[in-house]
Parts: C-alpha cells; structure tokens; sequence
C-alpha cells in the first residue's frame, strides 16, 4: 500500500522537478504554479504512504535508514513549499527538487524493509534530529548553489542571463544559507549527541567506528566551521557557499555510507 | 458603434512631419471645438506626443469624419494634407479599440514599456472631456483603456527592468544587496548621469551619500544639491572602507581608485560587498577590482549591456502583454455591444417596474385582510410576469446591438413602451 502512493508520489516529483527546472529556464509563470501544484501533490501523497506505512510499522517510520531518508525527503519539501513562499523565491524549488528526489530514489522497493533492532525513545529524537537537520541542509545547500550562480552572473559581468533575472539579490541568498545553516546546525548537533550517548550503552562503546556516523561528524565539523567563520570572522558570500557544498557533500556521503557500506547503521 | 482612430505615429511617420502635426494644449482646445462644430463627429478625442498625432472618434459615416478632422488637423498647423494623408493609419471597430489598449499599454510605444504614455492618454482624455467631446462611447473604451494599461503593467514584467544607464546601476545594486536601505553610497567627481544615479539610490533608500571631488567647493556645492556630505579627495581610501556603493565620473585621464587601494580595505569589510559603478571613460576605476572577492565593478560598457538584455526582455515581455491585450479586446466587444442598448433597457424596465408596482399596490389596498403570505405571492407573481414579457424584448435589443444595428430597434422599443425622447 505504502510502496505503490510512494512510487506515486515520487512521480509527481519527478513532474515537480522537471517543471521547476523549466521554469527556471523559461520563466513562465505557469510552469511554477504547475510545479507548485504537483510539488504539493506530491508531498500530499507521500504524507498519506508515510502515515499507512508507521500503521503498518506500529511505530515512526524510522528505524531503517531508507524510510528514515523517506522523511528526510518530506520535510525537506515541506520547508521549501514554506520558504518558497515566506521569501518569494520562486525558483527555489528548481534548486531543492531535484536533491530531494535523488534522496526520495533510494526508498523505491529495493531492499527489504528489515532494520536492524532499534528501541528506546531517545533513539527516535536522536534520528528525527538529525533528519531535520539535514532537511535543513538540503536547502543550505540549494541556497549556496543560487548564490555561486548569481555571483558569477554579476561578475562575469557578460549579457546577463536567464539566471540573473530570475535568481534573488546575493544578500538575499546569502541571508538564506546563513538562516538554514543557523536552523540545521543545532539540530544537527543534538542528534549526534544521542547517538553518541545511544551508541555508548547499546553498542557498549562510544568510539565504535561505524562510517556513517564518522562521516556525519565530518559533516558536522564543516558546518561548524562554517558558523564559527560565518559568526566570528565574518565570513560571507563565496566562501560560506563553497563550504556550505562540502558539508552538503559530506552529509550526501554519510547517508551513502549509512545505505551502501556495512556498518552498524546498516540496513 | 462606428468607432475609429486614425493618426500617424513614429512606426510609419517621420519625425519631421510628426514635429510638425503635434498640437499643444490651447490649440487642442481650439481643434476640437472647430470638430465639433463640423457636426459630422459624436465623439473625439486627440491624442499629441511627440511620438504621435492620433484622433479617436466615433461618427455615423467614419470616412468622411477621418478626411474631414485631418483636414482641419492640417489647416490648424499649416501642413499640406497631401504629405499626411500618405501616412495615415486607420483602424476601426475591434481594431480601435486594440489600437487604444496597445496605445495606452506602451506597446506601440517607441521604447516598449515606457511610462509615460499613459499619462498622456489620461491628460488628452481630461481635456477631450472638458471640452464636452467624450460621450458614453470613448468614456467607456478609455476607462478600460487605462484599466488595462494597469493590468499590463502589473501582470507582466514588461516595465520591470530598467533601460537606462543609471536605472540599470540601480537595479544590479538591488541583486547585490537586496534592499539598498542604509547603504552607504560614495559619488566621486561629478557629471550628470552619476548625478542622476545617486539620486535614484537616495530614492530606493540608500544613505548615508559622500561626496568627494578634488574641487573642495564642487564637492560641498553637490553635497548640498544632494543632502550629501562632503569629503576630502584625498580621504578616499578611507571613505572606501566605510561605503557600500561607490559612483565614479572625474575626468581623470588615468584611475583614480586602484587595485592596491582596494584590496587593502576590502580585509577590513569583513566580507561586506562593494559595488563600483564606473560611468568615466577614460575609467576611473583599476577593472582588476572587480576580481576581488566581494568587489563588483561595473564600467559603462558593462552597464549598457545589461541595458541591452532588459530591452530584449521587454519585447518577451511585451509578446505575453499582447496576448492580454488580445483578450481584454474580446471582453470589452462584447460589453460593449450591450452600451448603446443599456440606457433603454434600464428605462424599459423602470417603466414596466413602475406600472407594476402601481398596479399591485391599488389591488391590496381593495382586498381586505391580506395575510404577509397572500402579499408576497402577488408580489413574486406580478414581477414573474413583468420579467417574461420583458425577456424577448431584452434579448431582441442585445442582439442587434451586437449584431451593430441596434438603431431601429431602440426607436421601435421607445415608442412601443412609450418611453418618451427617443434614444
């Protein structure tokens, strides 16, 4: 039941991406409001296949890691439906979309939905966490993109392009890394905290090496880094971006480590 | 309705021929008078820029009406009608009414967009009205004409983008810095079109505004004109530290703000951006700035080319206003097949309302002990009837209307219902 509204719902976010991408290009305005609306439809479906499948779990979908991905998925479109209209970014969606249905791919029926004995409540705060987090760093992510791009249209300074027009100004971009980075990061924080704290009465050690969870604190001290600078040295712009982009690529590589490499987050 | 309009504009008139034709606003007074006293047109409105001459009317047989007022037109400002006649235009019905929408839209205009047509639309109006010229049917395209005009303007991007130098440094600020409140802006030297630039920034919100300008008394001079403040020369290092946006037009034959200069302060802005607009030529601004981190430098070639590409998104723009257009012409020709019938279908239903109502009245106060109930069901009967019979009659004079000869009908309602003065 769940398998088939989230196929579903992935298809309306293959449609939401295509036409937010199209509008990017074209810039017309019903390409974004049809990419509004299947991107809404889309996540209504996937709210229903989140929903059928925690009744048929008995508990909160998030105990394996791809259904844990499936939530991340969610939220992240959620936050950007929110943003995307808080702060009138219309192309916003053109720049989340398509992370967000590379990450929603995973989940299709490929595996056995069979996780590895996980119990306790502050095991489902530690991964919720965590997932908001990252949600958050999807859209950190999209944000230092539209920045790059933007910069370059105004330095490169040739006949300005499709994007120029239709990407905000770079202070507005620059606000949107800095705001997601300054959501993300404690949530972020929290959740790795448990888990460490999780992982030192059910793994018996704290210092078990688990390649997700390292390559999440690599993550973790990139974001870090990138507050600290963005906080102390007043870092802007370019460089908040490129960093905003490694720790993207590092969290990217945590949740591969967590689906492809054995370990004990493993599925 | 015979509406036309008919007129030259700069797509087929030269401006030599057009110089000549525009009239001024006493003349037009006069014009239109001496229209309105040849007795062949309804309604008029003149239209004078310097883009165009055009006379929009309305007049039983147009043709004549067309020959007739540019005759006039011509004998007011001493022009050989011959020469106007080769380049006159006409546009009647649907097209008049298009032509107006495009007109007061700025999508005839030379420069797509501009806003100024609109207001000129509006002042030949007010004037063609206190010269008693417009009647119900110009009111009415004229009214939507301006609707319209908004729609346009709000709907589409078509002005959105600027076409001007200074207008062009206004906007690519805005995609650097957002909001431009509080941003600092420095003008160094002096000259018209950096004049004009700061002034667009202090409108946006920009301040606080510097001045500088090796002539002391130049600087304070435009400080004042600008509610500036004066800076030395010879403090531009410092003042360029402290700034968000820095205009720069001095004659200097060789840049006055280098590389070095820059990148010693752009440390000390800890990450803030700083914007170069560089209207000199020769330039005053070293261009390997603008590879600096944060720093945007943008000389005045680079400024008309984003000129250039807002023009090109204006004419995409203006291809979706014309599709608007198209529309809102199909919505007012529908409409306003119904205006010249509505006056009398409005009276025909008073005066049946009136009889009925009468009627009613003199039956109730015969009956004795009418219930709320019993008064209710006469009422609902009496206007069930009065509205059956008007049904055919309505419709009748809608069709005609539309169908544009509504005139007979109008006569033959008026006396068959008795409805007084005829139309």
């Amino acid at each position: 039941m769940h398998q088939t509204l989230l196929t579903f719902a992935i298809i309306g976010y293959v449609a939401a991406t295509g036409l937010a991408l199209a509008y990017l290009v074209q810039r017309e305005e019903v390409l974004h409001r049809l990419a509004s609306l299947a991107t809404l439809a889309a996540w209504v479906l996937h709210t229903i296949a989140l929903l059928a499948l925690a009744i048929d779990l008995g508990r909160p979908p998030l105990a394996n890691l791809p259904d844990a991905v499936s939530v991340a998925v969610w939220v992240v479109v959620l936050l950007e439906m929110w943003l995307e209209r808080r702060y009138g970014l219309s192309v916003l969606g053109a720049f989340v979309l398509p992370v967000a249905l590379v990450f929603s791919l995973q989940s299709m029926p490929t595996r056995p939905l069979i996780g590895p004995a996980l119990s306790g409540a502050w095991l489902w705060v530690h991964i919720g966490l965590a997932l908001v987090g990252i949600a958050a760093f999807v859209l950190n992510f999209a944000g230092a993109v539209m920045y790059l791009l933007q910069e370059h249209q105004l330095k490169a300074k040739q006949r300005p392009g499709a994007l120029y027009y239709t990407l905000p100004a770079l202070a507005t971009l620059d606000r949107l890394t800095y705001r997601t980075l300054a959501l993300g990061f404690p949530f972020l924080t929290t959740g790795l905290i448990l888990g460490v704290l999780w992982a030192g009465t059910a793994w018996g050690s704290v210092f078990t090496f688990d390649p997700l969870a390292f390559s999440s604190f690599v993550a973790w001290a990139v974001y870090a880094a990138t507050l600290a600078g963005r906080a102390a040295g007043g870092w802007h712009g370019r460089r908040a971006a490129y960093f905003a982009i490694v720790g993207f690529a590092a969290l990217v590589l945590t949740l591969g480590a967590g689906l492809f490499l054995p370990g004990k987050h493993g599925s | 309705m015979p509406l036309f309009v008919a007129g030259l504009s700069h797509r087929n008139a030269p401006v030599e021929l057009r110089e000549q034709l525009a009239v001024d606003e006493d003349k037009l007074r006069e014009l239109l008078r001496d229209i309105a006293g040849m007795g062949i047109l309804r309604e008029a409105l003149i239209l004078s820029t310097c883009n165009r001459v055009e006379v929009y009317a309305v007049a039983d047989v147009p043709g004549e009406a067309r020959t007739a007022t540019f005759r006039q037109l011509c004998r007011h400002r001493g022009v050989e009608p011959a020469s106007v006649e080769a380049v006159l235009y006409t546009h009647a019905e649907g097209d008049a009414v298009r032509h107006a929408f495009r007109v007061a839209s700025s999508l005839d205009s030379m420069m797509i967009g501009e806003p100024q047509i609109l207001g000129q639309v509006k002042d030949a109006f007010a004037l063609a009205q206190s010269c008693e010229a417009i009647g119900p049917a110009l009111h009415s395209l004229f009214s939507q004409a301006f609707a319209v005009a908004k729609k346009v303007r709000t709907e589409t991007e078509i002005a959105r983008h600027a076409v001007s130098v200074s207008f062009a440094a206004v906007e690519l600020a805005k995609k650097i810095f957002a909001g431009l409140d509080g941003k600092a802006v420095l003008l160094v030297g002096a000259g018209k079109m950096s004049e004009l630039a700061a002034r667009h920034l202090v409108e946006q919100g920009a301040f606080p505004l510097y001045v500088a300008n090796r002539t002391w008394a130049r600087a304070q001079e435009l400080a004042r004109a600008l509610a500036g403040t004066p800076v030395p020369f010879e403090a531009l290092p410092t003042a360029l530290a402290t700034v968000d946006i820095v205009i720069a037009s001095t004659g200097a034959p060789e840049p006055v703000i280098r590389l070095g200069t820059v990148q010693r302060i752009v440390s000390a802005r800890r990450g803030r951006p700083l914007f170069f607009i560089d209207i000199a030529v020769p330039r005053n601004v070293e261009s390997a700035v603008g590879t600096l981190d944060g720093v945007y430098c943008y000389d005045i070639d680079d400024l008309k080319q984003v000129v250039d590409a807002n023009i090109r998104e204006r004419v995409r723009e203006a291809h979706r206003a014309e599709a608007l257009v198209e529309r809102e012409v199909a919505k007012f020709l529908a409409k306003l097949g119904d205006v010249e019938v509505i006056p009398t279908i409005v009276s025909l239903r008073e005066r049946l309302e009136a009889i009925r109502a009468g009627e009613v009245k003199r039956t109730l106060t015969r009956l004795p002990d009418v219930t709320p109930a019993t008064r209710e069901a006469i009422e609902a009967l009496s206007t069930a009837i009065v509205n059956k019979i008007l049904h055919a009659p309505i419709t009748k004079l809608r069709e005609s209307s539309r169908a544009g000869s509504p005139r007979s009908w109008l006569e033959l309602v008026h006396e068959l219902f008795g409805l007084g003065r005829n139309p």
